[in-house]
């Protein structure tokens, strides 16, 4: 395939970044959404009695179920860890405080009230999706959502200026033409006069300045022409 | 030796003050004499500071205690390896190692800058000596590292165990240096625009400079993990803590910044874009550092804690100001040479990619200031940890992975949807694939899935681009593929380095999907001779040993890893009890396959002789480790100067028809 097919699809490629934006849009949304539902969800569990253990047996809960909860919750008297984390005295008893409770049949929002109450929201690794704090999780949202109106915006701004000058820029001296055609039949490139000098079109690599020709496109045959000439150039 | 270092920081701080104002005195008056002259003068800085350095060496080498700071942070005990630790396990040392490389890289940045960057190179200067000026300054009145005690202590401190660990050897100087580094490619830019360059004269060094910072910040972002993955003792990597997420702020801007420097050295476009990129890289680099030396916020690196978090707080607050007004003044300036061809091209992928890192770089600084601004608006304590940064930066990276597997795909200027369709095909059935077949074999994490998809996907599409690359190379040239391989690395070396990063980075994605979701954790007490089972592995406790050493008592744990039955291996994790610092640093038994970690760490002695221990099956960790060499080697392929060649002969018909043979699969 060479250059001069891809013309017609100019247009096609315009819309298809803001296509492209919209889906990641999309699929960020989604994301989110999946994220944030998934750590509200609670597995399913049978309470039964279990007697109080340093490291209790499982079986009445997952124990991933409880590393979950560890995780979520701060060690008061470390800086910056989590229970989980933190190999203190007050983060073992902690864990067990989880543990027991969910032997005793309590779900994670119950356990995380309990701390909440007891040591203030700040105990919980992350701001609770409710009220106020929810602005914590909207926020980078919005920014990202944001970020992607604003390239979208700065890209088609880029790409009107861009309409213009890119018809104009093949050939500007007809007196080439003649010897961009013998070039190009010594290159057996088989073009022929009538595409080359009435349309304008930037089908010949030949016709463009060694410095735009760029030796970093992918190995696609579209591009080949311009990696060749790239090397050249430099 | 301490009169030495003193005198010698202040020496620096008067040449790196002489060479700001000289070089740009010297400009406008139009002195070439006073411009060579304050040249000369970063050279003699950095001399200098060698000079300081090695006196500080010296004085931990012969544990002169009558200085405060190696009394604080060495001691008898000490082997002298951790010299070059307890360099810089204090605010005063890492100041003054900062000054140090600040120097040195400014040095080497102005002696090797074009030639056709002359005109501006002195702005630059006065920009480097400047930063530079600002670091001696705090280091000699307020950090000198070299000040007295009023008497001589018998014995010094000593080091903190933590740091007594390989990977910070390596860890907090590369970083150190990495955050520093930022300096010189933001010094270029705004060399550029103090001189009112319009063109691109900056961008090479600007490139190369941002890459330098880029895989130093790298370097010691993963050292780091592996640091807290085999000294921590609970058993993961990441933490998003404060400090880490100011380091890894700016490595985001860097990233961001040496793909869009790019599309400016390739394009001419972008041009104000990448000056506000390396002012932002800029900015969250000061951040980085006032976080790290100011240290105000609690986190497991509160090793130094001081008082100089004002003057990091003003001095980061001008950083990001003025620069900005400069850039508002040259803003006239600023015109792309070209504009974009289409939606659809590399230019374009190129900005969405800058856009994810900056959103990551954002989530991650509004993380870090939301508990203030909770604190203030509503007057309620918040933490913000990891759950957070996991819940919501994880999508985001996955989207710029994709993005990885597609942005070198397209060409510049303007792709047509056919070839893109085509190029992509292969990849896009690659991770589709993966993921049927994962979900297949009973992988139901929705977020696992898409991980290993999209690692699949990127890299098929970089070994297809490896592979469509060499065979037509190979049939062009005749090379045999190998030759044909190497050379066509070597003939677009930014692109195909770029393309081995991007395999690491696959690598350490690999790594993070696989021990965020599949990893087993448990918590037991052992009484020798007990044993238990986790996942596929059986762990027997045969006892502990408790020998006094020195400044710490460690406890040696021997466990024995049984797999079907049979004995894998026999592992002595450790735990050194440190009573003068009240702190226990853990050295976990690590067996580490490409498959899966099995990690065991003792994480408290009882005193009945048994043990609690944290046992960890982590899959996949292993590819995480082993990018940073990959990384590291990928970024010195792009780095490596390219000659100018001599213009290829005329092709042959023939080099011409492969290319018009269908060559995509």
């Amino acid at each position: 395939m060479r250059r001069s097919t891809l013309i017609p699809y100019t247009h096609i490629a315009a819309r298809s970044i803001p296509r492209a934006i919209l889906l990641l849009l999309v699929v960020f949304a989604l994301f989110s959404a999946l994220t944030i539902a998934q750590n509200d969800t609670l597995h399913a569990q049978t309470p039964e009695p279990n007697l109080p253990e340093r490291y209790p047996p499982e079986g009445s809960f997952s124990e991933s179920q409880a590393q979950g909860i560890d995780r979520m919750i701060m060690c008061p008297v470390c800086p910056a860890e989590t229970i989980d984390q933190a190999q203190v005295e007050i983060s073992f008893q902690m864990r067990q405080i989880v543990r027991d409770m969910l032997s005793k049949g309590s779900d994670r929002d119950e356990i995380l009230d309990f701390f909440v109450e007891r040591y203030g929201k700040d105990i919980l690794a992350a701001p609770p999706k409710s009220g106020a704090n929810l602005v914590a999780w909207l926020m980078p949202v919005g920014g990202v959502i944001a970020g992607l109106i604003a390239v979208y915006l700065i890209l088609r701004s880029m790409a009107r200026r861009g309409s213009a000058p890119i018809t104009a820029q093949p050939v500007t001296d007809a007196g080439l033409i003649p010897y961009l055609q013998l070039v190009d039949r010594h290159l057996d490139l088989n073009r022929n006069a009538a595409q080359l000098g009435s349309k304008s079109n930037p089908t010949s690599s030949s016709v463009y300045p060694p410095g735009d020709a760029l030796g970093d496109s992918p190995n696609t045959e579209e591009s080949k022409h311009n990696s060749e000439q790239g090397e050249q150039g430099r | 030796m301490a009169e030495l270092g003193t005198i010698s920081l202040w020496i620096a701080l008067a040449l790196a003050a002489y060479s700001t104002v000289g070089s740009v005195a010297g400009k406008l008056r139009q002195s070439p004499a006073l411009v060579e002259s304050s040249q000369s003068a970063v050279y003699a800085a950095g001399l200098v500071l060698l000079v300081a350095t090695f006196s500080l060496v010296i004085a931990f080498i012969s544990r002169d205690f009558e200085i405060a700071y190696v009394a604080a942070h060495s001691d008898l005990a000490m082997a002298n390896r951790f010299t070059w630790v307890a360099f810089y396990a204090g605010n005063e040392g890492s100041l003054l190692y900062i000054g140090t490389v600040l120097a040195i890289m400014s040095s080497i940045a102005v002696w090797r800058s074009p030639e056709k960057f002359k005109d501006a190179l002195p702005y630059t200067t006065a920009v480097l000596m400047l930063t530079l000026t600002f670091f001696l300054a705090v280091t000699a009145i307020m950090a000198n590292p070299f000040d007295k005690l009023p008497f001589v202590p018998l014995d010094g401190e000593g080091i903190n165990p933590l740091l007594t660990h390989f990977g910070m050897f390596f860890h907090p100087p590369a970083l150190m240096a990495g955050l520093i580094g930022i300096t010189i490619p933001f010094a270029f830019a705004m060399g550029s625009l103090l001189a009112g360059n319009t063109g691109d004269e900056w961008v090479d060094a600007g490139r190369v400079w941002g890459l330098i910072s880029w895989v130093l910040l790298a370097a010691g972002l993963l050292l780091g993990s592996w640091w807290a993955y085999t000294i921590l003792g609970w058993g993961g990597f990441w933490f998003w803590d404060p400090v880490e997420n100011a380091a890894f702020m700016p490595w985001l801007g860097v990233t961001a910044f040496i793909h869009s420097i790019m599309v400016q050295k390739r394009r001419g476009m972008f041009r104000m874009w990448n000056i506000v990129l390396i002012n932002v890289a800029f900015g969250l680099a000061l951040y980085g550092m006032f976080m790290n030396r100011g240290g105000s916020v609690p986190s497991v690196h509160s090793f130094g804690s001081s008082s100089l978090g004002w003057i990091f707080l003003t001095f980061m607050a001008v950083g990001v100001i003025v620069p900005f007004l400069i850039f508002i003044w040259r803003y006239p300036l600023l015109k792309s040479a070209r504009n974009l061809d289409s939606m659809l091209s590399r230019e374009a992928a190129f900005l969405v990619n800058n856009m994810l890192l900056l959103a990551i770089a954002f989530v991650t600084l509004w993380g870090t200031v939301y508990p203030l601004l909770s604190r203030l608006t509503n007057d309620e304590e918040i933490t913000v940890a990891r759950p957070f940064y996991d819940q919501v930066n994880g999508p985001l990276m996955l989207a710029l992975v994709f993005l990885m597997g597609v942005g070198p795909l397209i060409p510049w200027r303007k792709a047509g949807m056919a070839s893109v369709r085509k190029t992509l095909l292969p990849p896009i059935i690659g991770g589709l694939a993966t993921v049927g077949i994962l979900a297949a074999l009973g992988l139901h994490k929705e977020y696992a899935l898409i991980g290993f998809g999209l690692a699949t996907f990127v890299t098929t599409g970089i070994l297809l681009e490896w592979y469509r690359g060499t065979r037509s190379r190979h049939r062009s040239s005749g090379e045999n593929y190998i030759t044909a391989f190497l050379n066509l690395i070597m003939a677009n070396r930014p692109r195909y380095g770029g393309y081995i990063v991007h395999l690491s980075v696959v690598m350490v994605t690999l790594g993070i999907v696989g021990t965020s979701f599949f990893s087993t954790q448990k918590d037991i007490v052992l009484s020798p001779g007990e044993s238990v089972v986790v996942d596929n592995y059986e762990f027997v406790f045969l006892g502990s040993v408790e020998t006094p050493k020195g400044n710490r008592t460690e406890f040696t744990s021997t466990v024995q890893i049984f797999r079907d039955g049979k004995l894998l291996e026999t592992v002595r994790p450790k735990r050194d009890f440190y009573p003068s610092f009240n702190m226990a640093a853990t050295n976990a038994a690590i067996r580490s396959t490409p498959v899966e970690d099995v990690y065991i760490v003792p994480s408290e002695n009882l005193p009945d002789g048994s043990v609690g221990f944290r046992i960890l099956i982590n899959p996949l960790i292993w590819w995480m480790w082993v990018a940073g060499p990959v990384m590291l080697v990928g970024t010195v392929v792009a780095l490596w100067p390219q000659r100018v060649r001599a213009p290829d002969p005329v092709p042959s018909p023939s080099r011409f028809s492969s290319g018009t043979r269908p060559t995509v699969v």
